[in-house]
């Protein structure tokens, strides 16, 4: 790389082409991410079908073909199709409800004359920057039966007399985990969304006003048709990173009590890292959730450059 | 006249339970790492802590040597091993995540570069990639990413870690710094070029310096991202020479003997320098999530 920025090159000497330079300057990023991105990928489906426990990692490669084997174990399992379903649930009450807040709170935070809006404008991205396992380890500690945060507060506001277990029983754990993930990927909707409205030209609301437009009217018929695209793209990202979600199960729940909160991510992770180490099964669920995500990703690129053309 | 008061108040009253929702968390690690350990126990109604005390960060900053007063059940019986490495965590944390952001800014700003100023098919081909190299699901990336760094001496090293994590953000960084790079006029190269500098070193020279605000906040993201990242150092990494501050964390969980007090105060110490991040560059930061999300 050393002879790029030399001095200016002595007169005659020709300027390496554009497309080399291209080339040249591509190469370490398409050499990392082969390693870790697309040679994994590849990998992953090679394990996918392969019989991989403990005891062939330990004889390493090559591992013994085992065919459909592991997709066919894996939707026999009623605890991947728990894990699957749980997933579908999580990922549709997370965002349901961002895509909802996240309008909400970037119209509230839009409002210029508030001083409070200006207030809540500083704080709306703090959730951003704690770390999701701590996030995750705060809310364990909220939610305790026992001595939790949330119990306390209720308690002395008057609202509760016995203290509530939000985590530890199957009718509500699923969704009080629902709540710690929202809570931390919010500012991300919601500053989306709030890009989206400084776009729109004033002139149409003015245009409206004249007209003799209420604020709702205008909502309605200036300010979703406008934000369309971008609700489109807030609901794929966020849909294909909530199927994600695993700090906070992690931390709170460990897919407890019982198996009600067991998700695709957990139910990968345990069964490839803990006993029995079933890496092979363990891809292949890794892949069907990668391939469910893939068709959606497929719809995200197509939507950003149908907008762009 | 009144409506507009009705609705301001209204809006106001809003804004004051968003605000509350998003303090509620915060406020809730702060009340727990002030307890004493008889305030969790004895008191547990309270929400404002009888008894205030600064022990429990003093225990985990003298990684458990300094016990204090307040923390008796500590002292006597129990207390979390990797509590007795916060400041190696501390540091792996800040190695890898330091790593991550000049790794990913150099390759990221040349690609990133090649893509919207010299513009080829394959350059294209390589931003759509990039957009959905985004969805490719870390959790299947890793159980590869272990077997084959188990196989290649990768595994229980900050090498490894740093590796993957910057492959795995690399797609992110390229697209919150092409727009920026777009949005520089074009007659800035041909400028310098007339100078007689290669367009390589206008790039350096010219562009790089011109895209700092870009820069700076594509670096925030990939430090936040990389200081909060727990599955790939959990699955690579094991022994505790090599853990971060997320692992540290996630050893916590369902330790029964581990107290409140002692758990917040570490989540509370954990969360500090992201959170001092984002106060203070909140701009970039907005930008930079923006940019990333849209363009390419």
């Amino acid at each position: 790389m050393a002879n790029f920025s030399t001095p200016p090159p002595p007169p005659g000497r020709p300027e390496l082409s554009r497309w080399k330079l291209a080339f040249l300057m591509n190469v370490p990023s398409l050499i990392l991410m082969g390693a870790v991105l697309v040679f994994p990928l590849f990998y992953a489906a090679y394990l996918s079908v392969s019989k991989v426990k403990i005891g062939e990692l330990r004889r390493g490669f090559p591992f013994p073909f085992h065919g459909w084997g592991n997709y066919a174990e894996l939707f026999q399992d009623p605890l991947f199709l728990l894990s699957l379903k749980n997933t579908f649930v999580f990922a549709a009450v997370v965002v349901v409800a961002e895509l909802i807040l996240g309008l909400a709170i970037a119209l509230l935070i839009n409002q210029q004359r508030l001083w409070l809006s200006r207030v809540s404008r500083l704080l709306v991205l703090l959730p951003y920057a704690i770390p999701p396992i701590a996030n995750g380890l705060i809310w364990v500690y909220i939610y305790n039966f026992k001595l939790g945060f949330l119990n306390r507060v209720l308690y002395q506001v008057g609202l509760i007399d016995n203290y509530i277990n939000w985590t530890g029983v199957p009718e509500t754990a699923l969704y009080a985990l629902t709540v710690p993930y929202i809570w931390r990927t919010l500012p991300f909707a919601i500053l989306l969304f709030h890009a989206a409205l400084q776009g729109i030209p004033p002139e149409l609301y003015e245009a409206a006003e004249i007209d003799g437009a209420g604020a709702w009217h205008a909502f309605w018929h200036i300010t979703l048709p406008m934000l369309r695209p971008m609700l489109a793209v807030v609901l794929l990202l966020r849909t294909s990173f909530a199927f994600l979600v695993f700090d906070e199960v992690l931390a709170i729940t460990q897919g407890g009590p019982g198996d009600v909160t067991w998700v695709a991510s957990w139910f990968t992770y345990r069964r490839s890292f803990a006993p029995p180490f079933n890496i092979g099964l363990g891809s292949a669920s890794a892949y069907v959730l990668a391939l469910i995500i893939g068709i959606l990703a497929i719809f995200y690129v197509k939507l950003l450059y149908r907008k762009v053309n | 006249m009144r409506s507009t008061r009705t609705k301001s108040a209204f809006l106001n009253l809003a804004n004051l339970l968003l605000i509350l929702f998003l303090l509620f968390p915060i406020v809730a690690v702060v009340q727990g790492s002030l307890m004493s350990e008889k305030t969790v126990h004895v008191d547990i109604h309270a929400v404002i802590p009888p008894e205030v005390t600064l022990e429990n960060f003093v225990l985990v900053l003298t990684q458990g040597k300094y016990r204090g007063e307040v923390n008796t059940s500590i002292t006597s019986t129990y207390m979390p091993d990797n509590i007795k490495t916060f400041y190696r965590a501390f540091l792996n944390s800040l190695v890898i995540a330091l790593s991550v952001t000049l790794l990913t800014l150099v390759l990221g700003s040349f690609s990133a570069y090649t893509i919207v100023r010299l513009r080829f098919r394959w350059t294209f081909w390589f931003l759509q990639s990039n957009l959905v190299a985004r969805f490719v699901p870390l959790i299947s990336l890793m159980i590869p990413l272990f077997v084959v760094g188990r196989s290649l001496g990768l595994i229980n090293s900050l090498t490894g870690v740093i590796l993957a994590e910057a492959g795995f953000l690399l797609p992110y960084a390229i697209l919150i710094l092409a727009p920026y790079f777009q949005s520089l006029p074009n007659e800035l190269e041909d400028a310098a070029c007339v100078d007689g500098c290669t367009r390589f070193g206008a790039f350096i020279r010219v562009i790089l310096p011109l895209s700092a605000p870009g820069l700076t906040a594509c670096g925030v993201i990939m430090f936040i991202v990389s200081w909060h990242e727990l599955l790939i150092p959990l699955v690579l990494n094991a022994q505790v020479d090599y853990m971060t501050l997320p692992m540290v964390l996630s050893s916590l969980v369902g330790d029964t003997n581990i107290l409140f007090n002692v758990m917040m105060a570490l989540a509370l110490l954990s969360l500090i320098p992201t959170l001092v991040m984002v106060l203070l560059l909140q701009k970039y930061v907005v930008h930079g999530l923006a940019s990333g999300a849209l363009k390419g």
